[in-house]
């Protein structure tokens, strides 16, 4: 075996020594841990049980489940349109809805009679 | 959710489960982090009682940082490793006196006792190797070969590239030997090699 083998096998054993005998926290250092991450996360509850997002927070969540600005020129553009043909109706639309549209029935059975169950009793 | 129902969950969903409120992903955070955090600390210091101290401080920093986390940027662990880095560079820095010889070295207790001398001196004497090196050099070799990541998470932990990486690692190598394979009859090497 040559020295560079050897040496390299000496590190690795020397490496493979260190990662098999771990240092083990103590418990003391794990309840320090733990106490910390105690506080740390009682500091953190109150702001977000009692306050809450502030207002601004909150319409700027609507405004990006809406879809951000693209969504709302969209939404803009629907809202005057509506408005428009609300105040002034185009000619067309305003004869379609205005006629004395007729309403027909259509019997799509006509040989079927209604029996009902109780009259028979 | 039980604690060992946690153990499938990773450390940045634990993280932010514990910035919503969920003591159980803090515990579970504690068990898995806190040993790697504080053998780190040991290796790159020397000194078990600071490692204590790093090991704390740095979990502290990760639960403060736990409601600003931004999700898929960086590994927690990843995040971890350079605050203890940090943490240790400063303690370094200041003028201490060497203690390697008084810290509590850790012992394989499933070994037998003439193996068990073996390793805790093999264990102290790759902790003075490792005293000797460079900061850089000694995280580097750290972080490769006791803590077994790869070279790419050393080099975002580090700073550096994974070139750096590896030069760093190959010049720490180097200079570990030069110093352990003298003593390798001490340590222990020979009866091996014949066993």
């Amino acid at each position: 075996m040559t020295k560079d083998h050897d040496d390299i096998r000496t590190l690795d054993d020397v490496f493979r020594a260190a990662r098999d005998a771990p240092m083990e926290p103590s418990p003391e250092l794990l309840a320090r841990v733990l106490a910390d991450a105690e506080a740390v996360g009682a500091a953190l509850r109150p702001v977000r049980n009692e306050a809450g997002p502030p207002r601004a927070d909150r319409l700027r969540d609507v405004f990006r489940a809406l879809g951000g600005w693209p969504a709302m020129t969209g939404l803009a553009a629907a809202t005057v349109a509506g408005i428009w043909i609300g105040l002034s109706p185009p000619a067309g639309l305003q004869a379609g809805l205005s006629a004395p549209d007729a309403a027909y029935i259509v019997d799509l059975a006509p040989g079927a009679v209604v029996d009902p169950a109780w009259e028979a009793l | 959710m039980p604690l060992d129902a946690m153990s499938d969950i990773s450390d940045e969903a634990l993280l932010v489960l514990f910035a919503n409120g969920d003591r159980r992903a803090a515990r579970a955070l504690t068990l898995r982090l806190t040993p790697r955090v504080l053998n780190h600390a040991h290796r790159l210091l020397g000194n078990a009682a600071e490692a204590e101290d790093v090991a704390q401080e740095a979990m502290l920093r990760l639960w403060k940082i736990a409601p600003d986390w931004r999700q898929g940027e960086a590994l927690v662990t990843t995040w971890l490793y350079r605050v203890v880095a940090n943490l240790c560079t400063d303690r370094l820095r200041r003028v201490r006196p060497v203690t390697l010889e008084a810290a509590a070295e850790p012992v394989d207790q499933s070994a037998g006792p003439v193996a068990r001398l073996q390793g805790a001196e093999r264990t102290n004497a790759l902790q003075r190797a490792l005293a000797r090196l460079p900061d850089r050099q000694r995280q580097a070799i750290v972080l490769r070969h006791i803590d077994e990541l790869g070279n790419p998470q050393i080099a975002e932990i580090m700073g550096i590239g994974v070139e750096a990486v590896e030069s760093l690692l190959a010049r720490g190598k180097r200079a570990l030997s030069a110093d352990l394979i003298d003593r390798r009859e001490e340590l222990g090497f020979e009866d091996d090699e014949r066993s």
